[in-house]
């Protein structure tokens, strides 16, 4: 087994961050080789300096045997590279066939797009390689799973001999999942080199024959899948042993404080997105709404939180129906919301930490009076929370830009709870968090809980799911199809997602 | 969601659109009755007519199109009382006005400007570059379509000036926009300025007070030979500048090389997800500046069609915001030359009118000037929701 | 640039999707604010001024004795202390020209830097002023036996109040549809031309009574006239509109930095999305701003015509330009108080300095030179256009120092 690809050395460096620090990495052809680490631990910036999005600072890529500078994706293209990225490079409003073939179009005569040259080739190669795509689908109506196997298709139109995959199952059903693997292996077998970047310890120890761990930019090691374990790869991941699951007590719930009856939302494309849910949350227990993306939990919280409209049903907050209130009303009402995207909804990044710390509250005695604000207040709130949340990085006046991901988490955190709201709405609370600062969030969750709070959890992430829940509600199609235990097997909440079998509420 | 729930639910919104659509060329038909050539002298079928269209509105309302509905609303309102008012008029009055073919003839005149404008606003937008400054643009084809044509003695030369004045602008505006990424709404303001001032500059240095000469070169007219006999056609279309045609011809152009060429698709990516062309291997940046300075071209063409083609002189700041009705062109014909066409025929008849209704009233006469930025307004708050731009539009690009 | 931007849905315009990051267009801009210092607009002055000069050079002309005839028609000569005193009273005139020019200037600067902190682009601030001064002179000649103080107030306050519903046109589309208002603002622009040349054009409603075959309005009653503090009323002193201005400066200062509304308006700018999340109502903020950004310009009308106009022609209106000067006032003076007076002295200074009455002809023509103005101010807002880049690059680098101060 020849190297397909050896990087040797490879260095690159954001200003001061050092994202790869002198990585050796070598690929045969005909294996399956996991790249793992945690968030910023350089898995990305790595692969796209293969791909000629970014050029290294210090290091070599050498390709079957020959040196090469990669200073562009088609350079990389020509080379035999191909990559799948974890945020799909597709174009919504074109076809799955124009996605395929652009740039690399079969013309007719006269110089016009060949249409139906481009749907034959990508039937054709769909057909060898066992990834069903329609050709004329639109990419914006398709599956999530379709729209992978497209992406996939991208860099087999293209003879790509070697082929990187950024976090493919971020986005894919535990079924997705099976069917994309079998695809993978057979590729492998095919002669092709295939990365696997990853953080999910589970997948890669099922797919990948060979595993290389990065920490902080730095290779820690690389190591045969056979004989690895998942507590092994978490040590080498992170340096020291890792509490996987959070300790917590078990939970006192008391009565209810969040109660949602058949309730019924639409999204942005005014299709129904919620289709009659009913849940409730007691004070003192975490609740956590589990599913694949996009099957109605994002608008599931909105709604609750009074960001969405609600078409049907009703949202009762400690026995008073509050259904259809606002977003500031519900805050009253004593809901807050951790969002699930801290720099689009979460944090005004040119703001300071004060005045993020106010945005909730400003128009409350607390900050101003008669329209008033009153700059000392704030400061003063600030530093309270700063302290009491140990935020790192920055004072009062500090721009909330200036923060690490985890710090500014924190205080989104501290300002949802300083509220002193009786429902907790954590959105994809630890997303894009290293390690250090998921266990901080999940241990102040926990806190909450315990001080009576009642807590609604909505995550991606199974681990964290069964990690916090005291309950686990698994949403599908907009509708909640079976409550567990959070004991629950991986495999029970996986089926669970994808509609089949159905576990009534205990 | 079930497909069969999705399907019922878009055949509703079919039907309640169709009415919709119905609706508002019925109300269009009402005010038409009491117009030269059918002048109906009574007002009674036009607000019957009127009434129908309204009830339609309210029940397209009703389903859920409040776009339409409101749209049918008022076009039944505007079509029933524009035919009262035009029955209080004198005969004559509206046969001044209401020369279908002369007004044809004067929107095509007033369109074409804003058609070459729209062209390239749709070529830079579509490679995710707005442009703002297409008025700009336009005023510096004006001027030195004129300009060349002076000194070069001939209307071509003045064309080809034209399109590097032009060309040279949007070589500016691609710089900053695109490889200083800068923001380019405040870019194209600042061109618009630039151009303002180097033109009006320019022309006061070169010409002072005379002004242009009279005598220019100018684009000459096609006569069609044997259309132009023909009764209402010929008086339409018979003698139409060279310059209406060649924006036609370059609209035709523009959506075949858009939407069925290897080239138009890259162009489409670019200002879709620049991203994902630059990851197969296209260049974002060469394509913004080839599509910028194309629509500066574009632009210039329309500038030059006002200076050497329709009027034969110049005067400081001659555009007079027709680059930026065209970019309301652009949105409303979403980005595409078909779209951009029908528009730009629109609000070219809006101008054909105001300048006819001076007959009605004298003093009122500047106020119908106003007409077409008035209209602009209206279309395109009313067609918000409908327009969806190319994805990436306005986003600086970088590599790293 | 689309004309959708939705405050009432989610999703701003421009947003990318798998990027994530992407800003709105406009919320970049309200970023100017943590701006690099004093440093950078004070370079974009001196490129811009570098870069008209060129011109004057290849068209024949001498740069620095046009430079040198425009900052002695400015009047700043004025405040040197080796200026001779033959030259001071010409100097204290063209100063008060200056000053006069600066004060329509702030308030359209400020009508401008406004709607920019909340995110959007008030190109319409020349239609607003317009408006804003049709009625300061309808309510000026009209009212002849009202005394002098109320008088002002009254006819002040209509064209603050007629600004603001100009503007408020283009804000409640947008809070409405969500119909950009670049383009609406723009449109409105030339509208408010065609209607001022309609009020005050031959047989229009509001043209002069005594006067039939001039296209120009009523004079304004002596009594509503703004008092003169310095200088001579018959050559055009310095009114006391320049303190109503600083007012607005103060005021626009204190509502955006210590008040609910501004802490708002702020929060919109930077980030619409997280502000609706915090339940703040977009569409109402882009509403009252635009409003607010009306009654700034239209002030500015009312002081024109209240100060030194009192009558408009319809040539006046077709001519004027204050209200575009507003933009590269505000941008230049990155939507901050402080920022907004010096440009808007810079550009008072420029407008004055190359005017008919101050400019000597035979060094360069006038009408030249106030084209010349206008590539300055182009060549301004051009630079500044690209600056956030010098901004994002220093900002980059402060990023990995925690201790920045949020600026005002």
């Amino acid at each position: 087994m020849d190297a397909a690809l050896e990087l040797r050395g490879i260095t690159k460096r954001f200003g001061r961050i050092v994202a790869n620090d002198g990585v050796d990495f070598d690929l045969r052809a005909g294996e399956v080789h996991a790249l793992l680490g945690e968030n910023g631990a350089g898995k990305s910036t790595l692969m796209s300096i293969l791909y000629g999005l970014y050029h290294p600072d210090e290091g070599e890529v050498i390709v079957r045997g020959e040196p090469v500078r990669i200073d562009s994706p088609r350079r990389a293209i020509d080379l035999g590279i191909g990559m799948v990225h974890q945020h799909f490079m597709l174009i919504p409003v074109m076809t799955v066939a124009e996605n395929i073939v652009l740039a690399d179009e079969p013309r007719s005569a006269g110089g016009l797009l060949d249409v139906h040259a481009a749907d034959a080739k990508v039937r054709a190669l769909s057909e060898r390689f066992g990834l069903a795509v329609n050709p004329d689908a639109v990419i914006e109506d398709v599956s999530v799973g379709q729209q992978q196997r497209v992406e996939i298709l991208k860099s087999l139109y293209r003879d790509a001999q070697i082929l990187v995959l950024d976090e493919p199952t971020a986005v894919l059903t535990a079924q997705e999942t099976q069917d994309l693997f079998k695809v993978l292996r057979a590729l492998r077998d095919d002669g092709k080199a295939i990365v696997f970047i990853s953080h999910k310890l589970g997948e890669v120890l099922e797919i990948a024959d060979r595993v290389t761990v990065l920490r902080r930019g730095k290779r820690i090691d690389t190591v045969p899948a056979e004989g690895a374990t998942e507590a092994s790869l978490a040590r080498l991941m992170v340096g020291r042993d890792v509490l996987l699951r959070v300790d917590k007590a078990p939970p006192h719930p008391r009565e209810p404080i969040l109660e949602v009856r058949d309730l019924h939302v639409r999204d942005d494309r005014d299709l129904p997105a919620v289709q009659g849910v009913d849940l409730t949350v007691h004070a003192g227990e975490i609740v956590a709404v589990a599913g694949v993306d996009g099957n109605g939990q994002s608008e599931l919280i909105e709604a609750v939180t009074g960001l969405r409209p609600v078409e049907q049903g009703e949202i009762v907050v400690e026995g008073r129906d509050r259904t259809g209130a606002g977003a500031r009303d519900m805050v009253v009402a004593g809901i807050s919301h951790i969002a699930e995207d801290r720099h689009r909804r979460g944090l005004v990044l040119n703001f300071n930490l004060a005045e993020n710390f106010a945005l909730r509250e400003y128009r409350t005695r607390k900050y101003s009076r008669h329209g008033w604000l009153s700059t000392r207040r704030m400061v003063a709130a600030a530093r309270s929370l700063i302290r009491e949340f140990d935020v790192r990085g920055g004072e009062p006046e500090t721009l909330a830009a200036a923060l690490s991901g985890g710090n500014q988490q924190k205080c989104v955190i501290a300002r949802e709870i300083a509220c002193n709201p009786r429902v907790l709405v954590a959105a994809q609370p630890t997303r894009g968090l290293d390690v250090g600062a998921i266990e901080f969030v999940h241990r102040r969750l926990v806190a909450e809980r315990d001080a009576g709070r009642g807590i609604l959890l909505m995550s991606l992430e199974s681990e964290e799911v069964r990690s916090l829940a005291d309950r686990i509600l698994v949403i599908y199609e907009g509708r909640i199809v079976g409550e567990f235990p959070p004991d629950a097997t991986e495999e029970e909440l996986g089926i669970a997602m994808t509609g089949g079998g159905r576990r009534e509420a205990a | 969601m079930s497909a069969a729930v999705a399907t019922a639910e878009r055949e509703r919104t079919v039907t309640a659109r169709h009415v919709g659509w119905g609706a508002i060329a019925l109300g269009v038909v009402a005010w038409y009755l009491a117009l030269p050539p059918i002048l109906v002298r009574s007002f009674v079928p036009s607000v019957v007519l009127g009434v129908v269209v309204i009830g339609a509105g309210a029940w397209v309302l009703g389903r859920g199109e409040t776009r339409l509905g409101w749209g049918a609303i008022a076009a039944g309102v505007i079509g029933a009382g524009g035919a009262v008012a035009s029955t209080q008029s004198g005969v004559g009055h509206l046969q001044d006005v209401v020369t279908w073919s002369a007004l044809f003839a004067a929107m095509l005149r007033f369109a074409t400007p804003l058609l070459f404008g729209a062209l390239g606003g749709i070529v830079s937008e579509r490679s995710g570059v707005v442009n703002i400054g297409i008025e700009g643009m336009m005023l510096m084809g004006c001027y030195f379509g004129i300009y060349g044509a002076d000194i070069g003695g001939s209307w071509v030369i003045g064309l080809l000036v034209a399109m590097v004045a032009g060309g040279v602008l949007a070589l500016v505006h691609a710089a900053f926009s695109v490889t200083l990424r800068a923001d380019q709404i405040v870019g194209g303001v600042a061109i618009n300025l630039l151009a303002v001032g180097i033109t009006g500059y320019l022309y006061v240095d070169h010409y002072g007070d005379q002004g242009t000469p009279d005598d220019v070169s100018r684009v000459p007219d096609v006569t069609l030979p044997l259309i132009k006999d023909i009764p209402f056609v010929g008086d339409a279309i018979g003698k139409t500048n060279l310059m209406t045609w060649l924006a036609i011809l370059l609209a035709i152009g523009l959506a075949v090389f858009l939407f069925r060429t290897p080239q138009g698709l890259r162009l489409r990516s670019v200002g879709e997800h620049p991203r994902a062309a630059e990851t197969v291997g296209l260049s974002v940046i060469r394509t913004r500046y080839l599509a910028v300075i194309a629509s500066g071209v574009l632009a210039a063409l329309g500038g030059a069609y006002l200076s050497i083609g329709f009027l034969g002189s110049f005067n400081q700041n001659l555009t007079a915001g027709r680059g930026y009705i065209a970019l309301a062109v652009v949105i409303c014909g979403r980005w595409r030359p078909g779209g951009a066409l029908a528009f730009a025929c629109l609000f070219g008849f809006s101008s054909a009118v105001a300048q006819r209704l001076p007959t009605f009233s004298d003093s009122g006469a500047v106020l119908f000037q106003a007409l077409p930025y008035v209209l602009t307004i209206i279309v395109v708050a009313g067609v918000i929701g409908r327009s969806r731009p190319p994805a990436a539009i306005g986003q600086p690009y970088t590599r790293e | 640039m689309s004309a959708v931007d939705e405050p009432l849905a989610g999703g701003a315009l421009g947003e990318p999707g798998p990027e994530g990051g992407g800003q709105t267009s406009a919320a970049r801009l309200a970023a100017y604010v943590q701006g690099g210092g004093v440093i950078v607009p004070l370079l974009t002055v001196v490129l811009a001024f570098l870069a008209g000069g060129l011109v004057i050079l290849v068209t024949g002309h001498n740069p620095i004795s046009t430079y040198k005839a425009i900052f002695n028609g400015t009047g700043l000569n004025w405040l040197l202390p080796w200026t001779s005193s033959a030259d001071r009273p010409a100097a204290a005139l063209n100063l008060q020209q200056t000053l006069i020019l600066t004060v329509p200037l702030i308030l359209t600067g400020l009508a401008v830097a406004f709607a920019f902190r909340c995110g959007l682009f008030n190109i319409g601030g020349q239609g607003q002023y317009l408006m804003g001064s049709y009625a300061a002179v309808w309510a000026g000649s009209s009212f002849a036996g009202m005394a002098h103080f109320p008088h002002v107030i009254v006819a002040a306050l209509a064209a603050a109040f007629v600004g603001a519903l100009w503007a408020g046109i283009a804000g409640l589309l947008k809070a409405t549809v969500g119909a950009n208002e670049v383009i609406s603002t723009i449109m409105l622009n030339y509208t408010a031309i065609y209607v001022g040349d309609y009020l005050f054009g031959l047989g229009g409603p509001l043209q002069n009574g005594a006067q039939r075959s001039v296209p120009v309005s009523n004079d304004i009653v002596p009594g509503a006239k703004l008092h003169v503090f310095w200088g001579d009323p018959e050559l055009q002193g310095l009114h006391i509109g320049i303190f109503v201005a600083l007012l607005a400066l103060v005021v626009f200062w204190v509502v955006l930095n210590r008040s609910t509304t501004g802490y708002e308006v702020r929060a919109v700018g930077l980030n619409p999305e997280a502000a609706r999340s915090s339940g703040m109502s977009v569409a109402r903020n882009y509403l009252l701003v635009m409003a607010v950004c009306g009654f700034f310009a239209g002030l500015a009308g009312a002081m024109d015509v209240l100060g030194w106009q009192f009558r408009i022609a319809t040539n006046d209106i077709d001519i004027s330009q204050i209200g575009f000067y507003g933009i590269a006032v505000a941008l230049l003076g990155r939507n901050t108080a402080v920022g907004t007076f010096f440009a808007a002295l810079l550009f008072g200074g420029l407008l004055s300095g190359t005017s008919q009455r101050n400019l000597d002809p035979t060094i360069f023509e006038p009408e030249l030179a106030s084209n010349l103005t206008t590539i300055i101010q182009g060549l301004v807002v051009l630079f500044v256009s690209a600056d956030v880049l010098v901004i994002s690059i220093l900002r980059s680098g402060r990023r990995l120092m925690p201790w920045r101060r949020s600026r005002s």
